[in-house]
C-alpha cells in the first residue's frame, strides 16, 4: 500500500529522467562521450572497459541483494531461515576472490592508460611520430582570468583563442601567472593543472575539422567561470591564412605590456585579441618572474558586486 | 604586522571594522535579523519554562558520554542542515545563472549570487559537510554506543570528552559567525595554494577557513584518543578482542585514522597560518615555497578522513543489518579484516585527489593501482551485507531502508571511485560534477547510515521509538531528492561540466540543472518530513515506549541495560560471552536475568572548565582570524591558566551507593515492565547465572578488571 504510493509519485520523476536522458544522448551534448581526438578517445576506450568490467560486479551485486530482499521477506516464506548461519569459506573466497580478480585486471589497463597518456609524453600521440614529423607548440600562459597562447613557432600569442591545424601533433606548455588553474578541452584533451611557477605539459591530436570548448577545470578565483576558450581544429590550409591575419594584426606584446595584460580580469564578453608579436621566451620569462615572487594580487572582495565591478573594469579600457 | 594587510587595522579591534559587517547584503541581512529574533524566542523560551539550571546541570557542564553524545549529534544536524540551505542555494545559482541571457539581480551579472559569495556558499557547504555535519553525527554515535556496547561506564576521559566536544562547538559556532561578521573564504574547502595566500585571498574568509578546521582537527583529536583508550581498556569482564560488536572495531579503526591523520592537517594549516601572518613561502608560488606541497599534505590527512567518516558509518549498517536479518552478522572476521584494511591503505591513496597535477606516470600507477586495493574490502563489506542477509528474515522497517540505501549507493559510489582511480578516465572527470556526483554518492552513504542509526539507536538512548511511518516517507522523499540531484549531476559529468562555476556558459547542460533543483525541493519535503517525524515521535512518547531491547531482535551489548540508559549504563558490569551477547542471552533465556546484588559505583563530577576553555577557544579562533593580537594572548593565557587549575585540583567523583542504585534499577525494571510484558518477571540471578565459566555479571567478590574512569589523584578509595 505505502509502497504503492511510493512509486505512484516517483514514476513521473523517473519518466522525465529517462526521457531527458533519451531524447538527447545523441544530440552530441555529452563531450565524454563524443571524443574528438586521439587522446579523448583514449580516455573513453578505458572507460569503456572499466565500466563493463566494474558494471558487471557491481549488477549482479545489485541483482543479489534485491533478490535476498525478496526472496527472504520475513512473513512470505520464500526462503528458510537459518537464525545461525555466518559463515561458510566457500562463500570467503569468492568475496575476496572477485574483487581481487577484477582489480588485478583493471590494474593492468590502469597502468597502461597512464603512460598512454602521460601528458608529458603521450605514447597514444608519440609512437607515431618522427623526430621530423610536423607538429604545433603552443606555450599556454594562464592568467587571472584570461588565457594566453602563445605560438614560438610564429612569434605571436593570441588571447583566449586556441586555433589548430588539423592532423598535426599540438604540444602544450602550461604555466600560470597568479594561482592554480586546469587547462581542459573536453572532447580533445584531459584536464592538466596549471600552476604558477611551474611548468606542466600536454599534447592533443585530432583528425576532426570543428569548434571545441576549452574550460579552465580548476577553481582560480572569481573570473573561472568565464575563462572559457573556443578551440578551433582548422584545415592547414586555413591555417596558415589565420597566422598571416594574426600576424597583420596592429597589436603586440612584450614583457611590460604582459604585466599589465597579466592583471586580474573577468573575460564577460570573451574578448579575443591577437598579437602579432611576442618575445621570445615570454613563458620561461614569466616563470622565473613568479618563482622570484612576483604575484598579480586581486583587490579585496572585487565581486562583491559584480555589476559595478564590470562597470570598473570596462572603464578601464583594457584592449 | 609583518605582512602587507590591504584595509585597516588597530591595535584594538584588529581588522575588525564597522565596514566588515554585511548589513547591505540582501541576503545576509534578513538572515541576521532572523537568527536575531530566534535567537531572542529560544532564550525567552529557556527563561520562562525556567530551564537554565536544568540546561546547566544536566547538559552544558555534563560529562555523561552519552549526553556529550546527543550533543554532538545536535551539531552534527544542525550543520547539516545549515550546509543543506548552502547546497539549496548552490544548485539554484547554477539553475538560474545559464547562458548570457541569464538575469541577475543583488549585484550578481546572473543569477543572485556574485562569484565571491557563490565560492564562499560552496566553501562552506563542502567544509561543514565534511567536518561539522558528517564527522559530529559519527563522533556522537561513537561517543553514544562504543562505551554501552563494551560495556563501560563512561568514556576513559570523560572530562576530555567534554572538552572535545566544546571545541567541535567552537569550530561551528566560528564558521557560523563569518556568516555575519567578514566573510568565509571562497576558493574550496580544501583551499588550494596559492589561491588562499594573501595576495589572491586578501579578505579574512581564508583565515576563518584556517582557524575553523584547526579548532575541529583539535576536537576530533581529543575524541579519537578518547575512543582510542576507551576501547582498549575498558571493555568489560569476558568481552574479548574478538568479541567486540563489530561498530566497535569500526570506530576503532576510524580512530586509529583519526589520531594519525589529524595532525597533518594541523601542521599544513600551521604553514599556512605562516604564510598568512608571518609572511612565510611554504605554499608561495615564489621564493622557494612550493604550492603543491600544500596539496600534498592535506590530501595526506584529507583521504584518511574520508576513511575516517566512513569506516564508522558501515560499522553502522553492519548493526543494522543482523537486527532486521535476525541473524548474526556474515563473515565477522572478514568484516574486521576489511575494516583495518581499508584504514591501512588509506594512508597510501592521497595522489588519487590530483592525478591532473602532472605527477609522472610512474607515480600516478602507483596510486592508482593502490587506489583500487581500497575497492577489494569495500566488496567484501558488500558481499558480506548481502549474505547478511542471505538465509535471514527481513524485516523492511525505517532503519532498515536507510542501511539498504546506503548499500545500493555505495555500490554507485564504488563503480563511479573505480572509474576515477583509473588516471586515463580521471583526467576526463577530475574536478568535473562528475567527482561531485561521486563523492556525494559517497558522503550520502554517511548520511544514510547516520539516518539509519537515528532510527536505530534513538529508542535506547531516549526510551521510545520514532515514528515508522514518518521515517519511512522522510526515507523515500530523500531517496527521491538523492535521484533527482545526483543522476542529472552523474550526465552532467559526462558532458564535460565542470565544478564551481557560479556562471554556466553552456545551456544545454540547463534542463538537467533544472531537474537537479527539482531534486532540491524534494529533498526540502524530507527535511519537513524529519521534522514531522521528531514532532510525532515525540508527542507519541508514551505510545511509543521501549523495553531495553527496543527491536525485539538486538543482538549487541547495548541492547541488554535499560532505555533510555541510565547514566550509569550498567548497574553492575555485566560479564560477556558471546558475539553477540544480547542475542547470546536471549537464545539461553536469560535476557532478563538481573544482578543479585548491587555495590557502590563511582562516577565523574560534572565540570564548566569543559565548557569555558570552548568558549575561550573560540575567542582565540575569531581573535585569530581578525588579528585582535592582545585578544589572542589574553584567551591563550586564560586557556592554559584553566588547564593547570584543573589538572592541579582533578575531580575526586562521587559514589552512587549500592542502595540508591537499588532503587534506581527498581524503577526502571518497573517502567520496563509496563512497555515489554514479554519480558516477563525479572530473574534475580546474578553470577553466575548459567554455569561456569558463562556469567551473567560481574562478580562482586572479585577484583574490579574495568577501572572506572580515571579522575586525577585521590579517585580511587
Amino acid at each position: 500500500m505505502y509502497m504503492n504510493k511510493v512509486w505512484r509519485l516517483a514514476a513521473p520523476w523517473m519518466a522525465l529522467l529517462v526521457g531527458l536522458w533519451s531524447s538527447q544522448a545523441d544530440a552530441g551534448i555529452f563531450w565524454i562521450f563524443d571524443p574528438k581526438g586521439v587522446m579523448a578517445d583514449t580516455n573513453l576506450k578505458y572507460m569503456i572497459i572499466d565500466v563493463l568490467v566494474m558494471g558487471a560486479i557491481v549488477g549482479i551485486t545489485a541483482l543479489l541483494v534485491v533478490w535476498f530482499m525478496w526472496r527472504y521477506h520475513k512473513g512470505k516464506n520464500r526462503g528458510s531461515y537459518h537464525p545461525e548461519w555466518s559463515h561458510s569459506n566457500a562463500i570467503e573466497v569468492v568475496v575476496w576472490g572477485i574483487p581481487i580478480v577484477a582489480v588485478g585486471f583493471l590494474a593492468y589497463f590502469a597502468v597502461k592508460g597512464t603512460f598512454e597518456l602521460n601528458p608529458y609524453n603521450p605514447t597514444v600521440i608519440t609512437k607515431n611520430m618522427t623526430p621530423q614529423s610536423q607538429r604545433v607548440d603552443v606555450d599556454v600562459i594562464a592568467t587571472d582570468w584570461q588565457w594566453l597562447f602563445v605560438y614560438p613557432q610564429y612569434h605571436m600569442a593570441v588571447a583566449n583563442e586556441l586555433v589548430l591545424p588539423v592532423d598535426t601533433p599540438a604540444f602544450f606548455r602550461l604555466t600560470s601567472t597568479s594561482v592554480t588553474s586546469g587547462f581542459f578541452i573536453p572532447q580533445l584533451v584531459g584536464m592538466i593543472d596549471v600552476m604558477p611557477g611551474m611548468r606542466t605539459k600536454n599534447a592533443l591530436y585530432t583528425t576532426h575539422v570543428g569548434e571545441y570548448q576549452g574550460i579552465c577545470s580548476d577553481y582560480a578565483g572569481a573570473g573561472t567561470s568565464w575563462m572559457t576558450f573556443k578551440t578551433k581544429i582548422v584545415p592547414q590550409a586555413e591555417f596558415t591564412q589565420w597566422v598571416q591575419q594574426v600576424k597583420a594584426s596592429p597589436k603586440i606584446m612584450t614583457e611590460a605590456s604582459f604585466d599589465r595584460y597579466a592583471e586580474p580580469y573577468i573575460n564577460v564578453h570573451h574578448r579575443v585579441a591577437y598579437f602579432s608579436q611576442v618575445p621570445d621566451g615570454l613563458f620561461d620569462h614569466v616563470m622565473m618572474e613568479v618563482m622570484d615572487g612576483k604575484t598579480w594580487p586581486i583587490p579585496p572582495m572585487m565581486t562583491e558586486n559584480m555589476v559595478a565591478y564590470m562597470a570598473k573594469q570596462s572603464a578601464e579600457h583594457r584592449d | 604586522m609583518l605582512v602587507d594587510l590591504p584595509g585597516g587595522w588597530n591595535p584594538l579591534l584588529g581588522r575588525l571594522a564597522w565596514s566588515q559587517i554585511p548589513y547591505d547584503n540582501p541576503i545576509l541581512a534578513p538572515l541576521f535579523v532572523a537568527v536575531v529574533l530566534g535567537g531572542i524566542a529560544i532564550v525567552a523560551l529557556i527563561t520562562y519554562y525556567g530551564k537554565w539550571g536544568y540546561l546547566w546541570k544536566e547538559w552544558l557542564t555534563t560529562v555523561d558520554h552519552k549526553k556529550l553524545g546527543v550533543m554532538y549529534i545536535i551539531i552534527g544536524l544542525v550543520m547539516l542542515f545549515r550546509g543543506f540551505v548552502d547546497g539549496m542555494m548552490i544548485r539554484t545559482q547554477q539553475a538560474w545563472a545559464v547562458g548570457p541571457d541569464s538575469s541577475g539581480v543583488f549585484g550578481a551579472l546572473h543569477g543572485y549570487l556574485t562569484p565571491f559569495h557563490y565560492g564562499q556558499v560552496y566553501t562552506a557547504h563542502g567544509l561543514i559537510m565534511i567536518l561539522l555535519a558528517a564527522t559530529p553525527l559519527l563522533v556522537g554515535f561513537m561517543n553514544i554506543i562504543v562505551p554501552i556496547q563494551i560495556g563501560a561506564r563512561d568514556m576513559a576521559y570523560p572530562y576530555l570528552n567534554a572538552l572535545g566536544l566544546w571545541i567541535t562547538a567552537a569550530g561551528a559556532a566560528l564558521i557560523m559567525a563569518s556568516l555575519f561578521i567578514g566573510n568565509f573564504a571562497h576558493n574550496g574547502w580544501f583551499g588550494y595554494a596559492p589561491i588562499f595566500e594573501i595576495q589572491y585571498s586578501p579578505g579574512v574568509g581564508v583565515d576563518y577557513w584556517m582557524w575553523t578546521l584547526q579548532l575541529l582537527a583539535l576536537g576530533t583529536t581529543l575524541g579519537g584518543i578518547n575512543l582510542l583508550v576507551t576501547i582498549i581498556k575498558m571493555r568489560a569482564p569476558g568481552m574479548t578482542w574478538f568479541r567486540l560488536p563489530i561498530f566497535v572495531w569500526a570506530s576503532l579503526s576510524a580512530n586509529i585514522i583519526a589520531l594519525t591523520s589529524f595532525p597533518a592537517l594541523q601542521v599544513a594549516l600551521g604553514l599556512v597560518a605562516a604564510d598568512r601572518y608571518l609572511g612565510a613561502h611554504f605554499f608561495t608560488a615564489g621564493l622557494g615555497g612550493n604550492l603543491m606541497l600544500y596539496t600534498n599534505l592535506f590530501w595526506i590527512w584529507g583521504h584518511p578522513e574520508v576513511y575516517f567518516v566512513i569506516l564508522p558509518a558501515f560499522g553502522m549498517m553492519s548493526e543494522i543489518f543482523p537486527v532486521f536479518s535476525e541473524k548474526p552478522l556474515f563473515g565477522y572476521i572478514t568484516m574486521v579484516l576489511a575494516s583495518f584494511a581499508i584504514a591501512g591503505v588509506s594512508w597510501l591513496v592521497w595522489l588519487h585527489h590530483f592525478f591532473t597535477m602532472g605527477a609522472g606516470p610512474d607515480v600516478n600507477s602507483f596510486f592508482s593501482v593502490a587506489t583500487m586495493l581500497v575497492g577489494i574490502p569495500t566488496g567484501v563489506k558488500v558481499f558480506n551485507w548481502a549474505f547478511t542477509m542471505y538465509r535471514g528474515r527481513l524485516t523492511f522497517t525505517a532503519a532498515m531502508l536507510w542501511a539498504l540505501g546506503a548499500l545500493f549507493l555505495l555500490l554507485i559510489g564504488g563503480l563511479t571511485g573505480m572509474m576515477l582511480a583509473i588516471p586515463a578516465i580521471n583526467y576526463m572527470v577530475h574536478n568535473s560534477v562528475f567527482v561531485i556526483a561521486h563523492f556525494h554518492s559517497m558522503l550520502l552513504v554517511i548520511v544514510y547510515a547516520v539516518f539509519g542509526s537515528v532510527i536505530f539507536w534513538f529508542p535506547k538512548v531516549f526510551g521510545f521509538k520514532l515514528d515508522e511511518f514518518w521515517a519511512k516517507t522522510m526515507f523515500w522523499l530523500f531517496t527521491g531528492g538523492t535521484v533527482l540531484v545526483f543522476v542529472p549531476m552523474y550526465m552532467l559529468g559526462f558532458m564535460g561540466m565542470t565544478r564551481r562555476l557560479d556562471y554556466v556558459f553552456n545551456t544545454n547542460w540547463h534542463p538537467y540543472l533544472l531537474v537537479m533543483e527539482g531534486g532540491i525541493v524534494v529533498y526540502t519535503l524530507s527535511v519537513f518530513a524529519f521534522f514531522v517525524l521528531l514532532y510525532v515521535s515525540i508527542r507519541d512518547r508514551v505510545k511509543n515506549r521501549v523495553g531495553a531491547d527496543a527491536w525485539g531482535t538486538s543482538r549487541s551489548l547495548e541492547w541488554l541495560t535499560h532505555s533510555p540508559v541510565p547514566f550509569y549504563n550498567f548497574a553492575v558490569t555485566p560479564h560477556v560471552n558471546a558475539r553477540d551477547e544480547a542475542a547470546w542471552r536471549r537464545a539461553n533465556g536469560i535476557a532478563a536475568v538481573q544482578p543479585a546484588k548491587y555495590v557502590d559505583i563511582h562516577m565523574p563530577n560534572n565540570t564548566p572548565v569543559a565548557l569555558y576553555i570552548g568558549a575561550l577557544t573560540f575567542v582565540l579562533g575569531f581573535a585569530l582570524t581578525w588579528r585582535i593580537w592582545w585578544l589572542c594572548l589574553a584567551s591563550l593565557v586564560a586557556i592554559i591558566v584553566l588547564m593547570i587549575v584543573r589538572s592541579y585540583r582533578g575531580d575526586p567523583g562521587y559514589i552512587v551507593t549500592a542502595a540508591e542504585l537499588e532503587r534506581m534499577e527498581r524503577e526502571a525494571i518497573a517502567r520496563e515492565r509496563q512497555v515489554d510484558g514479554s519480558a516477563g518477571e525479572p530473574v534475580v540471578g546474578g553470577a553466575p547465572a548459567v554455569g561456569r565459566p558463562a556469567m551473567a555479571y560481574e562478580r562482586s567478590d572479585l577484583p574490579k578488571t574495568s577501572t572506572p574512569p580515571s579522575m586525577g589523584p585521590g579517585a580511587h578509595h
